[in-house]
């Protein structure tokens, strides 16, 4: 299955456990936080829309950068 | 508050903020919700005193919606 990443404008700790609170409340999806990088790596069966939709809902500037 | 307004506020207590990023992530997204006059985030004291408009807003989806933005969001039992 192919990873996804995404750009996430993360600050701090809050910010890194809002983004993991919203998607292991959306489920099926395994993640890697890098937190200076402020990048999200994603493995999951969800559409690239589902999760971009998911991670904008902390609010957080979010962006696709692309499969890995 | 304006009893004839019908407006009502809550505190919400709301646990892992840590800067004031997160602040102002709730303070956009419960603010923009419809029936929310006013919403004070504060970092110190870990709440949100939020005024709505009953007949658009109830303290659960409130609660949902700070829920939403990845916090945990918990209603205080002082308010009716």
């Amino acid at each position: 299955m192919p990873k996804h990443e995404f750009f996430v404008d993360m600050t701090c700790e809050g910010c890194l456990n809002s983004v993991t609170r919203v998607l292991n409340k959306l489920g099926g999806v395994q993640f890697e936080i890098d937190l200076p990088n402020k990048k999200v790596s994603i493995d999951s069966a969800h559409s690239v829309d589902t999760l971009l939709d998911t991670l904008k809902k902390t609010g957080k500037n979010t962006s696709y950068l692309g499969e890995k | 508050m304006d009893p004839s307004s019908g407006a009502r506020s809550i505190v919400v207590r709301v646990e892992g903020m840590t800067c004031s990023s997160c602040v102002q992530t709730i303070e956009q997204h419960v603010g923009k919700l419809n029936g929310v006059h006013v919403i004070k985030v504060s970092l110190d004291d870990k709440n949100a005193t939020i005024i709505y408009n009953p007949k658009e807003q109830i303290p659960e989806s409130l609660q949902e919606a700070i829920e939403d933005v990845g916090f945990d969001a918990v209603l205080d039992e002082a308010n009716p």
